[in-house]
């Protein structure tokens, strides 16, 4: 490419075709690029996908299937490969499943436009054409999806587990997709069903045990211990819980102070006034019944003492310290509690109350688990376990897939077929439509149809079947009619797949169509790469 | 070179021709970066930074382009400097103003080269220009009377800007956002009204325009998420404890409890502080600072809303659209403008739970709440909405519009050739090369397109030797179309601005004969 720059001359009269070269030269370039990211991340499409091991920079070891992941730590450089980066990254926003196949599907355009482009169609043709293609592709989609409702807890399971059964803890689908499904139901709030938010559900992950542990925890985790200085109490019935965000230590003030000791006697005494202070706090603590404190992180200065540890252990309140600021509004909102800032301000109607905390062994470390709380928020905990790290990130990761799967199920209540199904019908349906259209149109909404079939054909070739004997067959069966005909991976054969339960949210195959065209567009129209400051 | 030495070491002089070409070739080869992208179908860049991080930024618009290249062409930097202030001055038609600029320099290149004196040249465009522009005033429509037409104009400005845009797909319901955004201005070309909000997720045609006043902030803990008729202090001030601001002040004390006290004092002074907030009858309290988690208690427990850490911009906007000011001392309630408005609620847009202010004091204000697939397509977005509406509010002032699609360039063209034929003397090549350069405007839009561009242009220029011809380019179907039936109009405003700047611009170049590049200064560490 260098050459060409080099050989771009000044003079008016051939440069336009000059120019013209070079554009295409940078058009490929990127689509190349682009497409190697595609390609990457293509084998781990599907149940039978296979992982990926990421090592990064510093040294960590990942081992995932999810795209967004994998794409995320690459590191890629060249601009139109990060505009894919992004574009899983936005699925995972938007859908937070089907991250690889939306830079599968991207990468299939890019092939086919790479084609349209040599056959000279000019590229902004091309880009209209996709647009169009691809909300003809979501009507289509649409008119095939089946509308569920909330209540169908069946349903949701069946969804979860598809999007689950292409992980690493997919033999565990069983138990971690009507986890995911409960987890999500129990925060949808009545008066907003569209409306769910995941902050509300906390995942804690912890070393041991095996992914099959994995719990939802009505209430509160804590991956910390209670203090056990002085041999204070670990297991509180009817507790009354306070989130405090105060200290209980020696008085700091914000200007700089330093106390003088002018002789021993003095000594003495500041030491008595320091125990004195801190009793006189934890009097008042006690007076009002509060006898699990929750204590809030404190950079400015220890939250808490040993000495203000042991007056705590001593009037058997039980003590979870270094929680962290932003966890704060969670806790209270689980709790159903408001966070005390000033030791004045320790009221009995800012407690919190739970039927039972108690600290709890779990493999090497121990946990503070919170049950039975009175008048609990919309809030839910699930307690990954697994027997190394890398299982327990990727378990993290699939859950939250799953979770954004029953997600979308709540905000817009439709299913569609999985299995390559949806993909291999709207490239048939496509095909037709594109035959009642004019001109370069039709070229190349049937250049996107043909580019679709890349889903269900990188399925089978995941799964070690015959690629080429399964699509023609799956084309075969849609054409007779059968629009919910996909390919069974267990079974290595062509199956009808909402029979099968495997199914998925509307919205995941939707987004992943839009947002691919949208991102194939915007590469299609760079005709430079210009270095700037 | 008799005298050597004139100026200091590095230092380089261009002399007559030379300087000539120089500024020729820098202008020509900036006009040819940017003129792909010029017409709706014209095409992007990626920007890719040199810098740290590699930031990437996909762009269509000239004056971003420009902006960020690396020059060092004299000649160049006139060029990025007209397109500047054309994007200052009215917001579009930044590639437009460099296209044309530079298209005038190739024609004044020829001309120097069949040995036409500069100062010819330059004063045969001015004749030009002033004839185009009449031209122009002429052929202008004014419906400043008629609301009702004057809405469509918006509309069909609005959508031309945009077809040129990222946003082309969705124009229309852009150009509603935008034309809806600029009325509630009512005149005024004050676009800190608009508040543009980006959030990734969604596709473009989720955005949408909500009244008020949008905030992406979280509300304190354990305070109120819905108030009614709200009353606003709008605050920059610290809410962590008024510390002795003197260097090395600190206290001496003999004894625990004196610590205590003082601790005391500084949280009693921190309530005082907080009391006088509450004093001001406020319900909702926002602070350009950190509010800790003492205050923000003591606001939870007077029902107060209040709201940390918005940022300088958030704050001063605040200000402004509910009608308070920026306080930071509370001593005097009555001294101090409250803002209203009538409902604080929180709200989710995607994943993020923000703060929305409607029911505000200043009418005007409003929000647009962009989603779309990436930060890219995002930030262009917000680029080309800002065009939109920087035409649209500079129209909503000039209410003239003409036709667009390379229409007003071949009227131009007509009439500067009209009036090459009348002036006798070399000045005639002058005025008709700038007759020449107004026809490369269409010729490089049909290009763009991929369209035949010497065939549709010989039409174009025929349809306009009928009087009253309305023809331009249409670039969707690919032939020789009626602009006024299309809908695609341009603010009038913006064309003479592409016309004046562009001349002038070729006339400063045109009249350089000498290039002195001073040393550089010396650095130690070059990038």
């Amino acid at each position: 490419m260098a050459a060409v720059t080099a050989a771009q001359p000044r003079s008016s009269k051939t440069e336009s075709y000059v120019d013209n070269k070079r554009k295409e030269d940078i058009r490929q370039a990127n689509i190349k690029a682009a497409r190697a990211v595609a390609d990457a991340v293509r084998t781990s499409l599907g149940p039978k996908g296979m992982d990926k091991m990421i090592s990064t920079a510093n040294g960590e070891v990942i081992i995932t299937n999810d795209g967004a992941t994998i794409l995320n730590k690459m590191e890629v450089l060249q601009p139109a490969a990060k505009m894919l980066v992004d574009l899983s990254k936005s699925q995972d926003a938007a859908a937070g499943d089907g991250t690889t196949t939306v830079v599968v599907i991207a990468g299939a355009l890019l092939k086919q436009c790479l084609l349209l482009l040599t056959n000279g169609i000019h590229p902004t043709v091309i880009s209209d054409a996709l647009h169009k293609a691809s909300t003809k592709a979501v009507d289509v989609l649409t008119a095939m999806a089946v509308p569920l409702e909330l209540s169908d807890r069946e349903s949701l399971i069946k969804s979860a587990s598809t999007s689950l059964n292409s992980k690493v803890v997919s033999q565990y689908s069983t138990l971690l997709a009507p986890l995911a499904v409960d987890s999500v139901l129990s925060v949808v709030d009545p008066e907003k069903p569209e409306m769910v938010d995941l902050r509300d559900i906390k995942i804690v992950k912890k070393l041991g045990g095996t992914v099959d542990d994995t719990e939802l925890v009505k209430g509160l985790v804590f991956d910390k211990k209670a203090s056990h200085a002085a041999g204070g109490p670990t297991r509180m019935e009817n507790a009354k819980i306070a989130v405090i965000q105060f200290q209980i230590s020696p008085p700091k003030t914000d200007i700089e102070q330093s106390i003088v000791v002018s002789d021993y006697t003095q000594m003495d005494r500041i030491l008595k006034e320091e125990r004195n202070y801190i009793l006189g706090m934890i009097k008042k603590i006690k007076a009002t019944g509060c006898n699990v404190l929750l204590i809030q992180k404190s950079i400015l200065r220890d939250a808490v003492t040993d000495l203000s540890l042991h007056y705590l252990a001593k009037a058997k309140i039980m003590v979870i310290k270094d929680v962290e600021r932003d966890d704060i509004e969670f806790i209270t909102k689980t709790l159903n509690c408001l966070p005390i800032a000033n030791i004045e301000h320790f009221r009995a109607e800012k407690l919190g109350h739970a039927d039972l905390v108690e600290e709890v062994s779990l493999g090497d470390g121990k946990i503070v688990k919170v049950t039975g709380i009175k008048d609990m928020g919309r809030t839910t905990t699930v307690l990954i376990r697994g027997s190394n790290q890398l299982v327990i990130d990727e378990a993290e990761r699939s859950l939250h897939d799953a979770l954004c799967v029953v997600r979308c199920l709540v905000s817009k209540r439709f299913l569609i077929a999985g299995g390559g199904a949806p993909e291999i019908e709207l490239s048939r349906q496509l095909g037709a439509w594109s035959k009642v259209l004019h001109g370069m149109e039709g070229y190349c909404v049937r250049s996107f149809a043909e580019a679709l079939e890349v889903i269900p054909y990188t399925l089978a070739e995941n799964a070690g079947l015959n690629p080429i004997a399964i699509v023609t067959e799956l084309r075969n069966r849609h054409a007779q009619g059968e629009i919910n005909a996909g390919i069974n991976v267990r079974k290595g054969q062509i199956t009808n797949i909402l029979e099968e339960n495997v199914v998925q949210p509307l919205l995941v195959s939707t987004s992943a169509i839009t947002l691919a065209t949208e991102c194939v567009r915007m590469i299609l129209k760079i005709d430079d790469i210009v270095n700037v400051r | 070179m008799a005298i050597e030495k004139i100026f200091k070491d590095d230092a380089t002089e261009e002399k007559g021709e030379r300087a000539r070409m120089s500024s020729f070739v820098g202008a020509i080869a900036i006009t040819d970066l940017v003129k792909t992208t010029l017409g709706p179908k014209g095409m992007d860049k990626i920007l890719q930074s040199t810098g740290r991080g590699h930031g990437v930024t996909v762009t269509n618009d000239g004056a971003t382009i420009l902006k960020s290249l690396h020059i060092d062409n004299p000649a160049a930097k006139v060029l990025i400097d007209i397109s500047k202030v054309q994007d200052d001055e009215v917001g579009d038609g930044t590639t437009s103003v460099v296209v044309l600029a530079g298209e005038l320099l190739r024609e004044a290149e020829k001309l120097v080269a069949s040995k036409i004196h500069p100062m010819t040249i330059i004063s045969g465009y001015r004749m030009a220009a002033e004839c185009a522009r009449n031209a122009l005033l002429q052929r202008v429509v004014d419906n400043k009377e008629n609301a009702e037409k004057f809405k469509s104009d918006l509309m069909k400005i609005a959508k031309t800007t945009l077809s040129s845009k990222i946003l082309s797909q969705d124009k229309e319901h852009f150009a509603q956002l935008a034309v809806e955004a600029v009325m509630r201005l009512k005149g005024s070309t004050n676009l800190e009204a608009i508040q543009i909000i980006k959030k990734p997720g969604g596709s473009l045609k989720d955005s949408f325009l909500d009244e008020g006043f949008i905030l992406d902030k979280k509300i304190g803990l354990g305070q109120p998420k819905r108030i009614e008729n709200a009353k606003i202090l709008v605050a920059n001030t610290a809410m962590d404890t008024d510390k002795v601001k003197i260097y090395g002040a600190r206290v001496r004390v003999d004894s625990m409890s004196k610590v205590a006290e003082i601790e005391g004092a500084e949280k009693e002074k921190m309530r005082e502080k907080v009391q006088k907030i509450i004093a001001h009858g406020i319900n909702c309290f926002v602070n350009r600072q950190l509010i800790y988690n003492f205050p923000e208690e003591l606001f939870a427990d007077a029902g107060i809303l209040a709201i940390e850490h918005a940022d300088f911009d958030g704050i001063e906007r605040l200000a402004l659209v509910t009608g308070g000011e920026i306080a930071s001392t509370f001593d005097n309630p009555e001294s101090v403008k409250i803002g209203h408005c009538k409902l604080i609620e929180e709200i989710m847009i995607g994943e993020d739970k923000l703060i929305h202010f409607s029911g505000v004091e200043m009418g005007q204000a409003c929000t647009i709440v962009l989603r779309g697939a990436s930060h890219h397509v995002l930030d262009e977005a917000e680029r080309s909405l800002h065009d939109a509406l920087c035409v649209l509010s500079q129209t909503v002032n000039d209410t003239r519009v003409l036709l667009g699609g390379g229409w007003p360039e071949m009227v131009m063209a007509k009439e500067v050739d009209e009036l090459a034929r009348k002036t006798p003397g070399k000045k005639s090549h002058a005025i008709e090369a700038f007759s020449r350069a107004l026809v490369a405007i269409p010729t490089i839009i049909a290009d763009n397109a991929g369209l035949d561009s010497a065939d549709l242009v010989a039409q174009l220029r025929a349809a306009h030797h009928t009087e009253g011809c309305n023809a331009g380019i249409d670039v969707i179907s690919g032939s020789v179309g009626d602009m006024a039936e299309l809908g695609i109009s341009e603010s009038f405003k913006v064309k003479q601005a592409v016309l004046l700047s562009a001349t002038e611009a070729a006339e400063m170049i045109l009249r350089v004969d000498e290039i002195i590049t001073c040393a550089p200064r010396q650095r130690e560490d070059r990038m």
